[in-house]
Formats: structure tokens, sequence, C-alpha cells
């Protein structure tokens, strides 16, 4: 429904996948982009890039939202690189990044977000560290496996396992 | 393909990620096709890490949105977008204002449509009786000026009959043509009758009753009765059943007048 809506140039449907999406997709942005500037000209280059390409999104090969999620995350990476933007503006802190959430002032979500955190203790040491470089610090799975030195591969089975545990932790499917 | 040991690698969860080179996505899509469990498997990492974003969201300032829907705006002109935004919601406002003064307009005209529609009606009511009424009197004009011809008609004889003793009160005319044995009749005053009964007028020719036909007390004007054949005498008017019968019952007589020797 919400993909005939884009391909039929619906913008009703544009506006509500913003409503809908904007927030995760912004918040990936921000964790790969420190600046708030920058990052909100990405976000927007996102979405105008979801609507403009959405004919090339072919639901066999994943959900919309991944799709969407690779298309804002390739826009935000491709930035830092045009950018040069060293990779140390990048917090290993985890707490600094849940305060940037709270300076959000958005209190329900900064409810789940640290719901989420209290999860991720439950994890095993390195899937909850493989989880928080991915997720919460924009890491790629290259540049984890470069900057501490672990092979890719062992990237790849612990970003499984993790998600894995997530699933079973979150009581999902 | 081992497709448990596929799995186990986490390629599906790098691909979900986006980390993936170009090569590795074109290679996992095709397996995707061919194997109903990666799609299986995919689905639910996917589920996973769109719960995991969802709950990590930080909503942007509402600036970026209403750039965003400026710039897929068809004719989108690089206008200040908060103003933009301020005219489409006066546009929509006033679309609706619109609306809804149309669909009064529509329920107006409606309205008075029908009121008019009522108004004609009346009208053609009005004009159809006053023709009715026209032709009405134009009628009873024409049977006056009949009437009137007869009595002013010199080859018509006028009888007056006067009442019996059984109605001393009773009065009538006949005016008859013995030539064209034409006879009219004139009621100046005879008493109404039930609906069983009507009066019936004889003429007497040649010594017996010969039936002129039957009338209502309350006819007004000249009424044409029956032709009669000539040589009649005397007229005479007799209540009879309604429909009058072959032969006069005498004792019921109203009035009487003999015809005058000119």
């Amino acid at each position: 429904m919400i993909i005939a809506g884009l391909r039929s140039r619906d913008q009703s449907v544009l506006d509500y996948v913003y409503d809908h999406y904007s927030g995760a997709l912004y918040s990936v942005v921000l964790r790969v982009i420190r600046e708030e500037d920058i990052a909100q000209e990405v976000l927007q280059d996102a979405f105008l890039k979801i609507w403009n390409k959405i004919d090339s999104y072919d639901p066999s090969k994943g959900k919309l939202f991944t799709w969407m999620l690779n298309v804002t995350r390739n826009l935000a990476i491709d930035r830092t690189r045009s950018k040069e933007m060293s990779k140390t503006k990048k917090t290993d802190d985890l707490a600094l990044s849940v305060n940037r959430i709270d300076n959000q002032e958005h209190i329900e979500l900064q409810v789940e977000a640290i719901g989420l955190l209290e999860n991720l203790k439950q994890l095993p040491e390195e899937q909850r560290f493989v989880i928080e470089h991915l997720y919460l610090k924009g890491y790629t799975q290259s540049e984890l496996a470069d900057e501490f030195n672990i092979p890719l591969g062992t990237v790849k089975t612990r970003t499984r396992l993790a998600l894995k545990e997530l699933r079973t932790i979150l009581k999902i499917n | 393909m081992n497709i448990q040991e596929y799995i186990s690698s986490g390629v599906l969860e790098a691909y979900a990620l986006g980390d993936l080179s170009a090569v590795e996505r074109v290679e996992v899509e095709k397996n995707l096709i061919q194997y109903v469990e990666l799609r299986e498997e995919l689905s639910k990492i996917e589920d996973m890490q769109e719960t995991l974003l969802m709950s990590l969201a930080v909503m942007p300032p509402s600036s970026v949105k209403a750039k965003v829907m400026q710039a897929v705006q068809p004719q989108g002109k690089a206008v200040a977008m908060d103003t933009s935004l301020i005219r489409w919601k006066y546009a929509a406002a006033a679309s609706v204002i619109l609306a809804l003064g149309l669909g009064y307009l529509a329920y107006d005209y409606r309205d008075k449509w029908i009121h008019s529609q009522v108004a004609l009606n009346e009208l053609i009511t009005q004009s159809q009786q006053v023709a009715q009424d026209y032709n009405r009197v134009n009628l009873r004009l024409d049977k006056m000026e009949n009437d009137l011809k007869v009595i002013n008609d010199p080859s018509f004889t006028k009888v007056v009959m006067k009442g019996t003793p059984n109605a001393p009160q009773s009065l009538a005319s006949v005016y008859w043509n013995d030539r064209t044995r034409e006879v009219y009749l004139s009621i100046q005053n005879m008493r109404e009758l039930s609906q069983e009964n009507q009066y019936q007028l004889w003429a007497i020719i040649d010594g017996k009753p010969v039936d002129a036909g039957v009338f209502d007390g309350n006819v007004t004007g000249l009424v044409r009765m029956k032709d009669i054949t000539s040589g009649a005498v005397t007229f005479a008017v007799t209540i009879e059943p309604r429909g009058g019968k072959s032969s006069p019952t005498l004792q019921t007589m109203q009035v009487a007048g003999n015809v005058s020797k000119s």
C-alpha cells in the first residue's frame, strides 16, 4: 500500500512515511554524522532520493524500511567521506550517545532507547560491543573490523548472534 | 549450498545493514530468490533491525519535513517553506470553505427550485381552473342565448302550467314549436324530488297522454324535452319513478296547462 502510494506520487503517503520513519532514519544519520545541520541536510536528501528512486526498490530484495535505511545510511557515509570527516568524531562513549538522544527532547523515544540499552546489557560482552558500534555509534562492519582488529567474518557472525539473541530477549518472533 | 551455514555466517545481517559490497549483494539477492528459508530468515532480521532502530529514533526538526514536502510539490517554487506551508494551509481551508459554500448554494438552489416547481404547479392548476370556469361560463352563456332565442321566437308557443290541488304553488312553462316539434321546459317553481322519483312531462294529443321526457326539479333555464307529434292541446307533469313510465300516474299530477287557441 505504502509502496504503491509512493510509486503513484501520492504526497500524502510520503507525508505518512516521513512521520513514521524520519526519527529512526535521522538517528542513523546522526550516528554517522555528528553535526546536526549536515545530518538534517542528509536526511532531507535521503527522503528526496526515496521519493525519486522508489521505482528502483524491489520488494523481493527486502523490506521498504531496509531499503530506506540503506539509502539513508549510504548518503550519510558518502557525506563523511566527501567531507573527509574524521572517524575520531565518532564517540566511543555510549553514555554520550544516550545524552544526544536526551537532548532531542523526545522523552517517549528516550524511554524506549533506555529500555533497549537495558536489554543490551543482557547480551554477552562481545555481542553488545558489536551492536553498540553498528547501531548506536554508526560504524559499518568494515570500519569496526579495521578499527578494532577483529576479522570481518567474526564481526558478521557476532552481529548475527547478537540480533538473534535480542530477538529472544525482546520476544520478537 | 548449506543454507544453515550460509545463514550462520551473518551475511544476511550484513545485507540488511547495507554493509555488503555490490558483488556480495548481487550474490545474496540471487540466493534470496532461490531459497525461501533465506527470505524467511532475512525477514526476521529486518524486523529486529527495524525494532532496534525505531526505539533509537531521534525526531528531526520540523523544518526538514517542510523542506522535503515542498521539494516534492509538482510546481514547487523556491519560496521559504514556512510561508508556503501556511499558504497551503490557507488554500486547504479556503477550499473547504469553498466546498461548504458550494454545498450550501447547491442546497439553496435546490430548495428554491423545488419551491418554484411547486409554485409553477399551483399556477398551472389555477390557470386550468380559470379555463374550466371560462368554458363553463361560456356554455352557460350559449345556453342562455339559445334559451332567449327560443323564448323570443314567435314560432314557439308558450304554455303556462299551473299548480294542481296536489301542488298549488308549483308553476312551470312549456315552449313548443308545433312545426319543428321541439319542446322546451322551464321551471318557475317546483319542489325537488327524492332520488327515486323524477318529473315526467306529458302532452295530450288526440285525447291520449304522450311521453315528452323526464326532468329533475332543480334544473334551471330551458330544458330540451323529447320531440312530440303535432296537435298537442294540453301539457301536464306527473311524478313518476326515475326514468319515467309509459303512461302517467294521474293522481300525482303537479301542474297542467292548456294550449291557448290563437
